[in-house]
């Protein structure tokens, strides 16, 4: 029988070489598999719509918070000309925070239906001429009311809440009693003939609420009910050069195409602009002019009686000055700011007792809403009231808007300032909030509008944390703006435009939101995203209400010329392609935007990433007393996210390459060992023939060198196809481990047996005496396969902990990856087929451990039946072998799995330890089902 | 198939005329437990499963009634069924058909649990070669199936004097591996005595034995039935064929 016969024949050499190019093919994968993965998803995804950031202040680490659009400036023009000059540059598009406006909203009512029909007579009605598509008198319905002609008494009382997301706040609530009834119509003799007038019916008081409210009043279609003042809310305003904004987002920004049409600095002047758009109206405009807008220099303005309501407001109070500037706008639609404003009205008798509850009425600020445009958010409907207001055709609207005034600060809200804590530097784990001062908010103004003091007590003041700065912008006082609205722009597409991918802030017009994850006590809650409110104000922002060209930003900070009042640039480098193929590109022009004194961060392979920030003190009792918020998440930005990828990775595949070697090693030990016991015999045999030494050894050679040339072509024919070094290591580490056992194999088979010389029995051992001392016994009979099989126990548990700790760490992977979604699970996907290949090598190394003693097992469970034990105590028996080397696997496991954790996936190491421990736990029962 | 020819010999006493297990210090004796092994129509055929092997029948209606104190030899050529049927009769096996008594009792109406239960009460099994456990000494192999019922300790000085005397008094701390072929099969008669065996069970305890050996582990078992034992024994060795006392020779 010739080397290659006996070494098919010896079932032992040709199963462990088997496993051992098993193992070869294993790195390969690992190696092609994580190289593909990395440079697919790299390439594909790791390049935004711009690729560097430019700033004046270098960040505070590597991770960059999402506003980058704070007002603090520190850029001045000069320099963005600069930085569009560099002959690498493609795109450079400025950013900047105007102004937070504080605007309050316009005065609340609640209207009752008391609609008197079509009277000739009364002012005020239209007849079919007076407005674009009015009614014609003849068919105007008939009166209908909400109110009795008898006046009743009602209570109404008016309230505002507004939540974050996590608790809501009441900012007011104030009631008010009155009667109220059906008006009617009063014809009165006078001098030239007789008028008619509305007059409301006997007995009624009205309702009106303290000041500044006013009181209630009828009119042609209602009865309106004036109710307390609404809060304010504040809006920001970001400045950007339209032209390059677009060539950023592409037809996402088609939205700021009118703004780039605005007039120049010089023909802006307010005045000039409202007696233009005044004089329109005067001269008459057609229909669909008051419909689209009227044409100002090529631009429909939609939106344009709240400019010209400002105007008349300016000029009426002498606020328009020769100076006074128009801004043109781009205004949000809709808010995610949460305010609610209710009215519960009720019937009452004379004691004030609940005779009927009609009903609460009540309206948010919603996707209707728009800053700077929305005059009346607030007017509410008594229940069952019909709109008939729409019989008097289009009319235009001079009413007061916004506009009462609007004030244009530099408190700029700047997105809240973090300091790192004691043990990170990455920014994502144990932030802390560093707040400003307390400040009592939801005050009202002392006196209204009309000089009368306001009633302090329809609103309690309440201390929220600031989270705002105050920042010195050195400009001079400027004269009031007025605001002129080109357009709206919706926040969400701005946001879509950057992709799910590799989405970068593009600045403070699409803020990330903030989630509430964890209490202050630190147990985790459901995560609820906060949202913006009225109270505790300035931690969660909303995109910016408005945004403006720089021209408007001068107007409203009042710069002189080439001020640094550019924020941040975003540059897209003038290079094609996948970020590998720009890299050099983009590395050059950031050194050169460098070399300028700016500090230039390249955000592509850069990648978005969850930040755990505590909150504290973010409200306060009326004791004084402050309250955590708890922990919020909120997205940053992880900077060379592509490069953690590589790194993450590479330490995938050396652990795994690491772990594949020691199961090489121990499958081989084990292997060798079982070889020697069944081949001593033989060899005896030849000794007995005659044999010497020497043509034992080259016997016993012959065998392994028959493997060891297969091994050494499975490895040169793997090392060439993957032309990975890793690989040829892993190839050569593997023969070497061979040829060692082979060795030795042959040095244990050349001698003759020693024979034990120990004449008596070790009487230290534990004496046997029920099954969990004889499986002690044959345990340590067999110490090495014992400590074979429980390191492969362990190499299990370890490997399904490193599964489990990739598995959990998927959704942060996602998020430090640059590749969120498909591109994420694109990484993550090779990652858990390389663990899990991990864990079928541990198992497969489990069950040929196991096996190399299954025999040996056998016979002695056979001897102990024939002996009488019954299957309980044999299975009592195996229970505790398995016992016995999971209790040596067990720290082999856990310690494993979480070194493996630790390296891998940190956040998750200690589930992967868990996952061990329970790994290991459960082999145990399942091995003594196995081997019965 | 295996063809059966049972001779009836007289009984005769053993080399020692003191009772082995009472020259064990320990009073252990034999009860009237009726026949305690009987084996009836047995029948064992190997092969023509699954594999499409032909089957062979190895023994057919083969029938033995073993008495208290007798020791029958089953004799015949290599592969004529004999070490089946011991292992038949110690129920570590079932027969393809027929019906195996224990004390009267028909194993096919035990579950495992019992059968495992009343063979380490009745039988005592040595298999051929004297089968030990590697790692443990001598005396702790002999105390081995005092282990299930906890009476390691209370066994102790018997398993030493049963080690005594099949002559291994002295080697009791040796283990398997320093032990020869006939001290492992003496280790394993002690060992099967060890629980007061009604019936020994011994295949082939003199193969590769010399003969000074073999004569040594003739008389231990020549002495177990004088005991009351019954020893059912297979070898075709001439002296303990012929001095058993019944004969069944496979042919």
């Amino acid at each position: 029988m010739n080397a290659v016969q006996r070494f098919i024949r010896s079932r032992v050499l040709l199963l462990t070489a088997a496993i051992l190019i098993a193992a070869m093919c294993l790195s390969v994968i690992v190696q092609s598999q994580s190289q593909a993965a990395l440079s697919r998803t790299v390439d594909e995804n790791s390049r935004g719509l711009y690729d560097v950031l430019v700033q004046a202040k270098a960040p505070s680490g590597a991770m960059l918070q999402p506003e980058i659009a704070n007002g603090t400036g520190g850029i001045t023009f000069e320099q963005l000309e600069a930085i569009r000059k560099l002959s690498g540059t493609s795109v450079a598009a400025p950013i900047s925070l105007v102004s937070r406006v504080t605007q309050n909203l316009e005065a609340p009512r609640l209207d009752a239906m008391d609609y008197l029909g079509y009277n000739a007579g009364l002012a005020g009605t239209a007849t079919a001429d007076q407005a674009a598509g009015a009614t014609a008198p003849a068919q105007w319905p008939a009166a209908e009311s909400v109110l009795s002609d008898q006046a009743k008494k009602y209570r109404l009382t008016a309230s505002a809440v507004s939540s974050d997301g996590v608790s809501e706040q009441t900012l007011f609530k104030s009631t008010a009693e009155g009667t109220l009834g059906k008006a009617k119509l009063v014809e009165e003799q006078a001098a030239g003939g007789s008028s008619i007038r509305i007059a409301a019916p006997s007995g009624e008081t009205g309702i009106k609420f303290p000041a500044p409210a006013g009181g209630s009043e009828h009119n042609l279609f209602n009865l309106s009910v004036s109710l307390p003042l609404a809060p304010e809310v504040t809006e920001s305003v970001v400045a950007v050069d339209p032209a390059a904004e677009r060539a950023l987002l592409g037809s996402a920004g088609d939205f700021l195409a009118p703004l780039e049409k605005a007039p120049p600095a010089d023909a802006r002047n307010a005045g000039a602009v409202g007696r233009y758009l005044e004089g329109l109206f005067t001269n008459g405009i057609g229909l669909d002019q008051l419909k689209d807008g009227p044409d100002f220099l090529g631009v429909k303005l939609k939106y344009w009686a709240p400019l010209m309501t400002q105007y008349q407001q300016a000029k009426r109070t002498g606020q328009l000055t020769a100076e006074s500037q128009a801004i043109p706008l781009v205004v949000r639609s809709g808010t995610s700011l949460d305010l609610k404003y209710n009215v519960k009205i009720e019937e009452i008798d004379d004691a004030g007792k609940v005779v009927k509850d009609v009903g609460t009425v009540s309206r948010s600020l919603g996707q209707d809403y728009l800053p700077f445009v929305s005059k009346d958010p607030f007017v509410l409907s008594w229940p069952g009231s019909t709109d008939h207001t729409s019989l008097l055709g289009a009319t235009g609207n001079f009413n007061q808007g916004l506009y009462t005034p609007a004030q244009w600060s530099t408190d700029f809200a700047a997105a809240p300032k973090y300091t790192d804590g004691k043990t990170a530097s990455n920014g994502a784990v144990d932030k802390a909030a560093v707040p400003g001062e307390w400040v009592t908010v939801n005050r009202l103004p002392e006196k209204s509008a009309n000089g009368a003091p306001v009633d302090q007590t329809q609103r309690e003041p309440v201390d929220e944390r600031s989270y705002r700065e105050n920042l010195e912008t050195g400009g001079k006082k400027v004269a009031a703006p007025l605001a002129m609205v080109y357009g709206t722009f919706d926040p969400s597409a701005v946001s879509k435009a950057a992709g799910d991918v590799n989405r970068l802030p593009l600045g403070g017009y699409d803020p990330t939101p903030f989630s509430l994850v964890k209490d202050p006590e630190g147990k985790d809650v459901s995560a609820a995203e906060l949202k913006p409110s009225l109270s505790a104000t300035g931690l969660a922002s909303q995109s910016a209400g408005a945004i403006t060209d720089y021209y408007g930003l001068a107007a409203a900070r009042g710069y002189t010329q080439n001020a640094s009042v550019i924020d941040a640039v975003r540059v897209r480098a003038d290079a094609p392609g996948s970020w590998k193929e720009a890299q050099p590109e983009v590395e050059k022009l950031a050194a050169e935007i460098r070399s300028m004194g700016l500090e230039a961060t390249i955000v592509a392979g850069s990648a978005r990433e969850d930040a755990s920030i505590f909150v504290p003190g973010y409200s306060k009792d009326d004791a004084g007393k402050e309250s955590a918020l708890g922990t919020v998440q909120q997205s940053w930005v992880r900077q060379n996210a592509a490069e953690a990828v590589t790194g993450s990775l590479s330490g995938t595949n050396v652990t795994l390459l690491f772990l594949t070697l020691c199961g090489a090693a121990l499958l081989t030990g084990a292997s060798t060992v079982s070889y020697i016991r069944k081949r001593r015999s033989e060899a005896g045999t030849l000794r007995a023939m005659g044999w010497t030494q020497r043509r034992i050894r080259s016997w016993v050679l012959e065998e392994f060198g028959v493997g060891a040339v297969l091994l050494a072509v499975a490895g040169v024919v793997l090392s060439l196809v993957s032309w990975s070094v890793a690989t040829a290591l892993v190839s050569v580490s593997v023969l070497v481990l061979y040829a060692a056992a082979a060795f030795f194999a042959a040095q244990q088979l050349r001698h003759r047996d020693v024979i034990d010389q120990e004449p008596q029995h070790d009487e230290r051992l534990i004496p046997v005496d029920s099954p969990l001392t004889f499986a002690n016994r044959q345990l340590g009979t067999n110490k090495f396969n014992t400590l074979s099989l429980a390191v492969a126990v362990g190499v299990f548990g370890a490997a399904v902990g490193g599964l489990i700790a990739l598995l959990i760490d998927i959704p942060r992977a996602a998020g430090a990856s640059a590749l969120s979604g498909l591109a994420a699970a694109s990484v993550a996907l090779p990652s858990i087929l390389l663990a899990l290949s991990g864990v079928v090598v541990g198992l497969v190394l489990t069950l040929v451990t196991g096996r190399f003693e299954l025999n040996a097992k056998r016979q002695y469970l056979g001897i102990l039946e024939a002996m009488g034990w019954n299957p309980d105590m044999l299975r009592q028996v195996r229970l505790f072998e398995n016992a016995l080397v999971g209790t040596v696997a067990l720290p082999l496991g856990v310690l494993g799995a979480l070194g493996i954790g630790l390296l891998l996936a940190p956040y998750a190491a200690l589930w992967a330890g868990v996952a061990g421990l329970v790994a290991v736990l459960c082999w145990i029962p399942i091995a003594t089902k196995v081997v019965q | 198939m295996t063809n059966q020819t049972n001779v009836q010999r007289s009984r005769r006493s053993g080399s020692g005329d003191v009772p082995l297990q009472t020259r064990a210090n320990t009073i252990v004796k034999a009860a009237d437990h009726g026949t305690p092994l009987e084996l009836s129509d047995i029948t064992i055929r190997y092969g023509g499963g699954k594999g499409g092997a032909e089957a062979v029948s190895v023994v057919e209606g083969f029938d033995l009634t073993l008495h208290a104190g007798e020791m029958h030899c089953v004799a015949g050529r290599s592969g004529s069924g004999k070490t089946s049927i011991l292992t038949v009769s110690a129920g570590l096996t079932l027969p393809t058909s027929g019906r195996v008594f224990w004390e009267g009792d028909s194993l096919e109406s035990m579950g495992d649990d019992e059968i495992a239960d009343r063979r380490r009460a009745l039988i005592g099994y040595v298999d051929q070669g004297g089968a030990l456990i590697d790692g443990m000494s001598a005396l702790e192999n002999v105390l081995l199936p005092a282990v299930p019922d906890g009476e390691v300790d209370q066994r102790r000085d018997m398993a030493k004097d049963l080690l005594d005397l099949v002559g291994l008094g002295r080697r009791m701390r040796h283990r398997p591996a320093q032990l020869s072929g006939g001290e492992r099969q003496r280790v394993a008669i002690a060992r099967a005595l060890i629980l007061g065996t009604r019936v020994l069970v011994v295949d082939e305890p003199t193969a590769s034995l010399d003969r000074a050996s073999a004569n040594r582990i003739i008389s231990i078992l020549k002495d177990t039935t004088s005991d009351g034992i019954a020893v059912l024994v297979a070898s075709h060795d001439h002296e303990l064929v012929r001095l058993s006392d019944t004969l069944t020779e496979l042919i």
